[in-house]
């Protein structure tokens, strides 16, 4: 393990502001400056942890634990109300698989759009084509319109597209748990030859896979982490206080 | 204001562009790819839908004669009027749809690390090839009317370009804005028909009093069809004082729409 985070977050933390009618928010940035129209929501409260490379940390929490807000932040959709965060290296995301595909078109035309998405040049996305159409394996569908595919077969060309990014950090959101058994495998064999190279963060609640997988686990709770370490540890504590809970 | 501003902030939004060429390339292909699928025709209608618009205008001017026209012959009239109608409606294509282009596009917004400022650009340049096509399309049929084409032409990219920075700013502003309340896009739907009888399409700025021609200069769109009637048609190159004003200004623009997107951008991807 370096000694060099490749993720650093420090005190990272998250509001959304919930606005009581549509039109306040209009109101916010015409007069912003003179008053506030919306309450503020806190997801993420105060999220501290260090990724170094090449490690595969694990994410479990429950829904709304500020998990995908998280990886979202550290992607750089969205920005953190508060803390810092850095993130040394390319990101391959792999959060809602799919989900900036454009139905009408055909498999081919939207990996070249995702991949322009992730950074690739034009001549990178054709020169690995063939390679992504043999990962995603979903034959002669990756020349017809996405319309016709099913769910499995959108996440299997996100994943395979993913995979073909050239990228230091994967970041990964409760996306494998759409494919069927063998594409399953196919990831995670993926992503256990990626962290011989890369940093893999993901979130799952899948938690025999990431105590298979993981170095560490790190458990958030309401917007913070409540413990972070060995996985068979926390796995088992984040399950005991499941289960108490009910 | 300027003055604050270093010097890198001018040319932030090209070198943001230039950065994103790859992206822009492949989503302004897929704008025109979606766009023309699962038609009969495709490509054909961005030809056929100008020239029939250019033959119904001619056909229409020439059975009812109006006022406006001032001793023009009908085809310079219908001319101008096609001119002025490409410029307008390249304006108010992008005018209706850039306040719904961040709704359009969520998925790639919220979903994925996307650069949401390109997408300003891919819809201009979507709107600037469909412009470019009408006015080919004009320019064959004046060649085949008139016999010729004013030398003029030749300096059509000098105005071409400060327009698209002006409608690129324009667009960054209303993209920002409707992304925040979906009003915009009503607002745009009311004011956009009256802005047009206020811009000089179906007349000239030379036949309208000049008490009332001066508060009719103030709309940038109007200067452009006039500039762009002088060089495709008058063989009239535009005078040069009125012509950098109207780039300076077009290029304040520019940069006050991309600091004004750029500035909102973080909170758009929350409230929308």
């Amino acid at each position: 393990m370096s000694s060099e985070p490749i993720i650093r977050c420090r005190g990272v933390g998250k509001a959304f502001q919930l606005y009581a009618h549509q039109n306040d928010q209009l109101k916010q940035i015409l007069f912003g400056l003179w008053g506030k129209f919306y309450k503020e929501k806190w997801v993420l409260h105060d999220v501290t942890f260090d990724v170094g490379k090449g490690e595969r940390v694990g994410i479990v929490g429950r829904n709304g634990a500020g998990k995908t807000t998280l990886l979202q932040i550290l992607c750089g959709i969205t920005r953190p109300s508060r803390g810092e965060f850095s993130v040394n290296g390319r990101i391959a995301p792999i959060l809602a698989l799919g989900s900036g595909f454009d139905v009408l078109l055909t498999g081919r035309e939207n990996a070249r759009i995702g991949g322009a998405i992730l950074g690739l040049t034009k001549r990178q996305v054709e020169s690995r084509m063939d390679a992504i159409a043999a990962f995603a394996d979903i034959g002669p569908f990756f020349e017809q319109p996405m319309r016709t595919y099913s769910l499995g077969m959108i996440a299997r060309l996100a994943f395979a597209i993913c995979a073909h990014a050239d990228a230091d950090v994967l970041l990964v959101d409760e996306a494998l748990s759409v494919g069927d058994e063998i594409f399953q495998k196919k990831c995670e064999d993926y992503i256990a030859g990626f962290s011989r190279s890369g940093t893999i963060l993901m979130v799952s609640h899948d938690l025999a896979f990431l105590k298979g997988l993981c170095d560490r686990v790190i458990w958030l709770d309401e917007g913070a982490v409540r413990e972070s370490g060995d996985p068979a540890t926390v796995l088992d504590h984040y399950r005991e206080a499941m289960l108490a809970a009910q | 204001m300027f003055a604050a501003v270093p010097l890198a902030a001018y040319v932030e939004p090209f070198e943001r562009a230039w950065r994103h060429r790859e992206l822009i390339r492949a989503v302004a292909r897929r704008e025109f790819i979606s766009r023309f699928r699962g038609s009969l025709l495709g490509p054909a209608w961005a030809v056929l839908a100008p020239l029939i618009m250019l033959l119904t205008y001619t056909a229409l001017f020439s059975i009812t004669v109006p006022q406006l026209m001032a001793g023009m012959s009908i085809a310079d009239y219908a001319g101008g009027v096609f001119v002025g109608l490409i410029v307008f409606q390249l304006f108010s294509e992008l005018a209706y749809r850039a306040p719904m282009l961040l709704h359009e596009h969520v998925n790639f917004v919220k979903k994925s690390i996307f650069p949401s400022e390109t997408i300003a650009w891919t819809a201009a340049i979507r709107a600037f090839t469909y412009s470019g096509v009408a006015f080919a399309v004009f320019l064959v049929f004046r060649l085949l009317s008139a016999g010729w084409l004013p030398w003029t032409l030749l300096l059509a990219p000098f105005l071409i370009v400060p327009f698209a920075l002006f409608i690129l700013g324009v667009v960054w502003f209303l993209m920002a804005l409707g992304a925040f309340t979906r009003d915009v896009a009503h607002i745009m739907a009311s004011i956009v028909p009256v802005l047009m009888f206020a811009t000089p399409v179906f007349y000239r700025l030379e036949q309208i009093p000049p008490h009332i021609a001066i508060w009719l200069r103030l709309n940038i769109v109007g200067d452009y069809i006039e500039m762009f009637r002088g060089l495709a048609l008058d063989g009239r190159a535009p005078n040069v004082f009125a012509y950098l004003a109207l780039t300076a200004v077009s290029y304040a623009v520019f940069l006050l729409g991309f600091r004004f997107f750029m500035r909102y951008k973080s909170v758009i991807v929350d409230v929308i």
